[in-house]
């Protein structure tokens, strides 16, 4: 299939984004993720298929509308105490609340998108990007699961001339990684623990596959721009020991970079909407602490041209 | 939730980190009086009106020379404590003066009460209103510009103009603003009197006299007073300069503190010097320059007052020198220049009619300080001083002056990194006026390229040549809104009841098609238009017959040319512009593709839904409201809308061209509604945007509040797609975009600015301007006032204190969608 007419799910197109890559962008979510991190701020993200969500904070509230309730044939929506209650689990995703909802309290996560819709939408803020050596970048969910379209979406992006990024977990088959590396201009890959006991844990995944896919990309794309990137979440890597060992793993190179990127609960309320819990939602990361771990990051020893890479 | 960013102005007002180093004379002057409430000055009312009871039946211009120079010899002259320059014309703290030839027969309605009005209020002294009222209202009544438009406008144009038999109250459908400012803001070439003085000046014009044939009737008749107002004119204002000498003197006399009485006597020195005399060295630049601009204001009231033109291009040659020769520092240029901001800060632009000073809130004036850009022949204009501007303007808690900075497409990185870094400070200073749309379309309009390319910003957005441009009427405001109404309410608006205001364009309920509704619309935003053309030919008429201006003429090439006053309706060789607002842009495009999208294309509504729901204001209403709400919206560069925005433009620009045939000029649309979107949509009722009835409008050109979803790339976009631009009848959008401080933390923040501020001008949109401030800074301050005296807020080509502006402004700015980072 011509890459332009392939399809996938994306569940969100944000533009002006100046924190994901280099310039002005504009941030493609794909859904689908193989991660379930606890602290993730994303959980919409998760499920491949669209999937509903209520937002009571847009609702107009059952006196005034109500209109769901008569939509929904499920019981997923029902009232009570004169307010609409969502259960997720009687949920079938049929999606007709949705479309009943005035004001967009009934949300869908996830539209089927081409392609050519979504470059056609990056490419409006193509000016920007020239002025900014911006332009496309792939998140998600992890911006390869979906790795047929995701890959049919970077190449396209290329032929069009569209700076390309992708934020990634790491977690695949290598040849998606490598096929994805020849049309990007930055990777951006998350190295979250060496400690895989605790990987799991936290994550759900062993960090085998993700650790080697990262050292033989850096092998392999010498002259690709990578920058690896610690979330770091409190109770799964705030300390000394699992910063510095992540920065001693990532090579000194002049085209690998390392940052870390603190935890934030800005994505609490959308477990509220998926009726979920979040189990995140009183954690907070120490200020100081942060400040510490960050200079660890920063403090690696000069620079060696040619330096060789070691794992 | 994670800690605030703040802003360098928000660190300053909140938590109280000033640094006062090398600006101690600075806060001396600025906290002696700067938070008082205005006060009334009445002596320039007093002594023109004194005048001008001599003169009846003189040339015009000549009559007002002589009030002029009346004004000079016997108004107090003032050197303000631990200033530097000299030169107010009021009294201490911030005050405004009066100009009873436009609306004195107002005064007698509104002047006892000023202390009272709860926007922008102004202290009287009990003796002064006596003197207004006994001395100069009498002598104004029946004579007064305003009087004479009232009694002039045909009665269907007075209908959707003014709400009463004397016209004092505004209709806000299609609103006059000529008779609260004698002409559109205005930048005098302070070039000329800082190079050649006014004796030279004067020379000029006494030559010219000798030459004429007086013998010949027109010669002895009209250019004859003419000249002598030229020169009479130029003994004014040198008499006024002279006396700050004689006055500095006798306070140096009595001075005991030695730095002071050094100070004083050097003021003496400069005033004996300048604005007689060339300039030899910047401090006299500087002096000679605000001698002009205060004589201007006593001269007239040009609204939004008088700009300062190129500063950093005609101040340089003498900074340069200076530092060179080692006679000034750095510092000490800085210092002048603040000591000019102060004083300018303090003479307020006052508003007598009540429907001007809904206009401009905030003590509105806005005084543009024109930086960077290119020079007559093209080359990038930028030099130290633009950059010393740039400082003085960081760090300083003043909204003035409103520093205007040019962009082209070849402004050096450094100065654009100095703007986006005093963009970043958060007080709304600079604003960005584009070089590559602003020539390419002055010059298309017939001003000569070397003058294009050396336009001033003047005013809130708009530009001058200080050589070609003639004066501009008080422009006038079309409530476009109102035509949506109207084409919902078959030619009435709610607000006005059954009074029918526009044309009867039938039952919308009957509309089958898109097309058949928005040929209604058409229809009732055209017919304003026409009104709005018809009214504008009727000011400009009148105007010469009630305003003069000797100072701005003598100073203008082609008024000494021509030998005509600058008020004169046509002067040859001239460009003459003609503006109109456009007042609910946003709101009326979201209205518009509302009503295609829901009742027309999708059919989910029916055109009563809509029109019950917009009666209810939504009350019962409340799902129709959100559906409304959602659909698409300007400044979401989303073109669904943005094609009916373009057309919405479109059909104000063919208008235009047509009215420019039939007038010989070149009328345009503006997007520039200052802080005028509040109160015209105080008549208009819910609109089918969802917007309740009777709030604000959206503002300028841009996008509803809140409407604007996709960031500050697609609110540029839109703008961009609206604007059509194989069309040239149109000058200024006003663009605001809210940024929060933490979307442009720290350097790499300071680089997206500079990207943005590139693209911007990449798309050749004419103006941008930026506020970095939270939210949750304003709306405390709303709360506490007390503690945010000092808050600067960007609203419409000006900063003004945001405690100083009303609470429904209030809430439209922090209803202004803030851009935060993704």
């Amino acid at each position: 299939m011509n890459d332009e007419a392939m399809k996938g799910i994306v569940f969100n197109i944000q533009k002006f984004s100046v924190h994901d890559g280099d310039g002005i962008r504009t941030l493609v979510f794909l859904k689908g993720c193989p991660l379930r991190c606890k602290w993730c701020s994303n959980p919409e993200s998760q499920e491949a298929k669209p999937q509903h969500a209520y937002n009571p904070a847009r609702c107009l509230t059952a006196e005034l509308c109500g209109r769901c309730l008569e939509a929904c044939k499920t019981g997923a929506l029902t009232l009570v105490n004169g307010m609409i209650a969502f259960d997720g689990r009687k949920c079938e995703n049929c999606f007709a609340c949705n479309r009943a909802c005035p004001s967009g309290a009934q949300q869908v996560y996830g539209e089927e998108m081409s392609v050519k819709d979504i470059l056609d939408r990056v490419e409006r803020d193509g000016v920007f990007y020239n002025r900014s050596s911006g332009g496309m970048t792939l998140s998600g969910g992890e911006a390869l699961f979906q790795h047929d379209f995701a890959l049919a979406l970077l190449r396209a992006a290329k032929n069009r001339h569209i700076g390309t990024t992708i934020e990634t977990c790491g977690f695949y088959k290598y040849e998606f990684l490598e096929e994805a590396c020849r049309n990007l201009d930055r990777l951006i890959i998350d190295i979250k623990s060496l400690n895989n006991e605790k990987h799991k844990a936290f994550t759900g995944v062993d960090n085998t596959i993700i650790l080697e896919n990262f050292k033989r990309v850096v092998a392999e794309f010498p002259d690709l721009k990578i920058q690896a990137r610690t979330p770091v979440i409190p109770g799964f890597n705030d300390t000394e020991e699992d910063i510095r060992a992540i920065r001693d793993f990532v090579p000194q190179r002049a085209n690998v970079e390392y940052e870390l990127l603190p935890f934030h609960r800005m994505g609490g309320p959308k477990y509220g909407y998926l009726c979920r819990r979040y189990e995140y939602a009183d954690k907070e990361l120490d200020k100081n602490l942060l400040k510490r771990l960050k200079a660890i990051a920063a403090d690696v020893p000069a620079f060696k041209p040619g330096g060789t890479i070691e794992a | 939730m994670s800690q605030l960013t703040l802003s360098p102005q928000e660190e300053r007002v909140i938590n109280h980190k000033v640094d006062r180093k090398g600006r101690e004379r600075i806060y001396k002057i600025l906290e002696r009086n700067q938070f008082t409430i205005p006060h009334v000055d009445v002596e320039r009312a007093k002594y023109f009106t004194e005048s001008m009871r001599t003169t009846e039946g003189e040339l015009l211009t000549l009559r007002w020379a002589k009030a002029l120079k009346n004004v000079a010899e016997k108004i107090t002259v003032w050197i303000t404590p631990d200033q530097l320059l000299a030169g107010r014309v009021g009294k201490l703290g911030r005050y405004g003066i009066l100009y009873p030839e436009i609306d004195g027969d107002f005064y007698r309605e509104v002047l006892s009460d000023l202390c009272n009005r709860d926007k922008s209020p102004f202290q009287v002294d009990p003796d002064d209103l006596k003197v207004v009222m006994e001395d100069i209202a009498p002598y104004w009544e029946g004579k007064t510009y305003h009087e004479h438009l009232n009694k002039t406008l045909p009665i269907e144009l007075r209908n959707v103009t003014y709400c009463d038999e004397r016209g004092l109250k505004s209709k806000f459908v299609v609103s006059e603003t000529s008779s609260y400012r004698s002409a559109l803001q205005w930048v005098p070439d302070y070039k000329k009197v800082i190079e050649r003085g006014f004796i030279d000046i004067q020379n000029e014009a006494r030559e010219r006299l000798a030459k004429l044939d007086l013998t010949n009737s027109i010669d002895l008749w009209e250019k004859k007073p003419f000249l002598d107002a030229m020169i009479i004119v130029c003994d004014a204002i040198m008499i006024w300069g002279k006396r700050h000498a004689d006055l500095a003197r006798d306070l140096a006399a009595k001075e005991t503190d030695a730095k002071r009485k050094a100070e004083l006597l050097q003021i003496a020195e400069t005033c004996d010097r300048v604005p007689a005399y060339p300039a030899r060295n910047f401090r006299e630049a500087m002096q000679a320059q605000w001698f002009t601009q205060m004589f201007s204001r006593i001269e007239q009231k040009a609204s939004a007052i008088i700009s300062n033109g190129r500063m950093d291009q005609y101040l340089y040659p003498y900074y340069k020198k200076d530092i060179e020769e080692g006679t000034l520092t750095r510092e000490q240029a800085k210092e002048l220049l603040e000591c000019m901001w102060v004083d300018m800060a303090q003479f307020i632009d006052l508003y007598i009619n009540p429907t001007g000073v809904e206009f401009q809130e905030g003590y509105a004036h806005w005084e543009a300080v024109t930086i960077g850009g290119q020079t007559p022949e093209g080359e990038d204009a930028t030099n130290d001083l633009s950059y010393l501007f740039l400082e003085s303007k960081r760090e300083f808690p003043l909204n003035y002056p409103d520093l205007a900075a040019r962009i082209h497409s070849r402004t050096p990185e450094r100065f654009l990194y100095e703007v986006a870094l005093t963009i970043k400070d958060g007080s709304g200073f600079p604003k960005l006026i584009n070089d590559e749309e602003v020539v390419f379309l002055n010059a298309l309009k017939g001003c000569p390229i070397n003058e294009a390319l050396d336009y001033a910003v003047s005013g809130c957005t708009e530009t001058r040549h200080p050589n070609r441009d003639t004066y501009t009427s008080g422009c006038v405001y079309v409530n476009f809104a109102s035509a949506l109404e109207m084409t919902m309410y078959n030619g009435r608006m709610l607000h006005y009841g059954d009074e029918k205001i526009g044309l009867e364009t039938g039952d919308p309920t009957s509309f089958k098609t898109w097309d058949e509704f928005y040929a209604a619309y058409k229809k009732q935003h055209i017919n304003l238009l026409q009104k709005a053309f018809q009214q504008q030919v009727v000011v400009d008429k009148l105007r010469p017959m009630h305003f003069a201006a000797p100072l701005s003429s003598v100073l203008h090439n082609l008024c000494m040319e021509n030998l005509l006053d600058l008020h004169t309706e046509k002067i040859p060789g001239g460009v003459d512009y003609s503006y109109f607002e456009f007042l609910g842009y946003g709101t009326i495009v979201d209205s518009l593709a509302a009503i295609k999208k829901l009742v027309f294309d999708e059919k989910k509504l029916t055109m009563k839904q809509v029109i019950d729901a917009c009666k209810a204001d939504f009350k019962g209403f409340e799902p129709v409201r959100e559906m409304l709400r959602n659909a698409p919206c300007y400044g979401n560069d989303d073109p669904y809308v943005d094609t009916i925005a373009r057309d919405v433009d479109r059909i104000c620009q063919l208008e235009a061209m047509k009215s420019s045939e039939e007038r010989g000029i070149h009328v345009d649309v503006r997007y520039v509604p200052i802080t005028s979107h509040v109160p015209f949509g105080k008549v208009i009722s819910a609109t089918p945007n969802g917007r309740h009835a009777w709030t604000a409008l959206s503002d300028g050109s841009s996008a509803s509040h809140g409407a604007d979803k996709n960031g500050p790339t697609a609110v540029l976009l839109s703008n961009y797609h609206t604007k059509n631009y194989d069309l040239i009848n149109r000058a200024s959008r006003l663009l605001n975009i809210k940024l929060s401080p933490k979307s442009v933390a720290g350097e790499a923040g300071t680089k997206k600015v500079m990207e943005l501020i590139r693209t911007w001008c990449d798309l050749k949109l004419w103006h941008l301007q930026f506020n970095i401030v939270n939210r949750d800074t304003l709306v405390k301050a709303q709360k506490e006032p007390d503690n945010y005296r000092n808050l600067l807020v960007r609203i419409a080509g000006y900063s003004a204190y945001f405690c100083d502006i009303s609470r429904e402004l209030q809430n439209d700015i922090i209803d202004r969608t803030e851009h935060d980072e993704f």
